[in-house]
């Protein structure tokens, strides 16, 4: 395959080289592609630059909620009654869920994310049961195969990441794919409702003020579509459902320089780089009359798409054929 | 980088703090104003709320706004 560059550098106005992927947007960045939605490398630039923020101590300050659902995912992770040799954690950044894997889980931890500052921000002691091995890889999530041969992982775990991949089926596809037969998946997308009161704030504002709306929250993929996509890609025994985390801050432009500080902010393709003033001011106001909380602050939430899913093998539990039931329900009710 | 974002955020700290506190009055009248129309809500529906609050702004923040 074409692997001159693990991550193709995607200069604006450069020319597409033909033996190259054809994700990126193939001229201006107002052009978009199939499943181009989101401009990776923004986003990349977007999440070294939180990284580096003040040493990474905004980054690590603002790492509550990633924290939190790394959390709750490692509840899940240890619901699977097996001791693996190795877990891949997609979209890593600096491990949030990687540090809390210990050693009665997993031998070891491979970390791969796109953005390299942040896949470094931390080191090892301090923050990791170092008896438990760990890789870094630098790669571009959309393109796992690129660095994961087909069949070789136990396990993949992605926290957090997969909101910002454009091509999701393609990537779920890969997921499956990187997988071993019985292998499982496990994820946690933030989707559905995200941030609807910055987004339904924003939007009457610019609408009231400028007469028109663009893009500043992502679009969101919905729960549906997640079991959807997932038996697409070839996943069996699914399990979706959905959580949310709330969090209130003083006001908007907390709620906007924490999403910030993440590596969160805007990278839709297409986006405008510029925010006046007035509708900025208009947003807040809007924020805290629509959504305000009785003390003053304002809610965000999060809502957080969970996604387990099996690699098929043939020793896996199946359902019985249709009609080969021999229990009658009537007797039993 | 260091000095480019604090460059960056202080002025954007101190229209954060005209806009939700000093102002916080008009900022509410024209919240409500949004709040009564949002169902159906056009360019400007508002203007003369926020006319008093870019003006609360303007005054509170001088040539740096």
């Amino acid at each position: 395959m074409y692997r001159l560059a693990r991550i193709p550098v995607l200069a604006r106005g450069r020319a597409r080289s033909f033996a190259s992927h054809s994700g990126s947007p193939l001229s201006g960045p107002n052009t978009v592609g199939p499943y181009q939605v989101f401009d990776r490398y923004a986003k990349r630039l977007q999440k070294d630059r939180s990284a580096t923020r003040e040493g990474g101590e905004r980054s690590r300050t603002t790492d509550y909620v990633r924290n939190e659902v790394a959390e709750r995912m490692i509840e899940r992770l240890l619901d699977v009654k097996r001791k693996f040799n190795s877990i891949l954690d997609l979209g890593s950044g600096p491990g949030h869920l990687s540090n809390l894997i210990e050693s009665d889980i997993t031998r070891k931890v491979v970390m791969l994310d796109s953005s390299e500052k942040l896949l470094h921000r931390d080191p090892d002691e301090g923050f990791f049961d170092t008896s438990v091995e760990r890789e870094r890889i630098h790669a571009d999530e959309e393109r796992l195969l690129d660095v994961v041969a087909p069949n070789s992982q136990e396990a993949i775990v992605s926290c957090l990441s997969l909101h910002w991949i454009n091509d999701l089926p393609g990537v779920l596809v890969q997921i499956k794919e990187a997988l071993q037969p019985d292998g499982v998946f496990i994820g946690a997308m933030f989707g559905g409702d995200t941030l609807f009161e910055l987004r339904t704030s924003l939007q009457l504002a610019e609408l009231e003020r400028e007469g028109g709306i663009s893009p500043h929250v992502s679009p969101m993929t919905d729960t549906r579509d997640v079991s959807n996509l997932l038996s697409r890609a070839g996943f069996t025994l699914l399990t979706v459902d959905v959580d949310e985390v709330h969090v209130a801050y003083p006001s908007m432009f907390e709620l906007m320089e924490d999403l910030r500080d993440m590596g969160e902010s805007n990278a839709i393709v297409g986006r405008r780089g510029f925010i006046h003033r007035d509708t900025l001011a208009a947003a807040s106001a809007v924020y805290k009359a629509l959504h305000g909380n009785e003390d003053g602050s304002v809610p965000a939430t999060f809502q957080i798409i969970w996604m387990i899913g099996w690699k098929p093998a043939p020793n896996q539990p199946k359902p019985l054929e249709r009609g080969s039931g021999k229990t009658n329900l009537k007797d039993v009710l | 980088m260091n000095s480019a974002t604090t460059n960056s955020t202080k002025p954007l700290r101190r229209f954060a703090v005209s806009a939700t506190t000093t102002c916080a009055a008009q900022a509410e009248v024209y919240g409500k104003c949004i709040l009564a129309t949002y169902t159906d809500v056009k360019k400007d529906a508002c203007k003369e709320e926020f006319a008093k609050f870019g003006a609360c702004l303007r005054e509170t923040l001088k040539k740096k706004w």
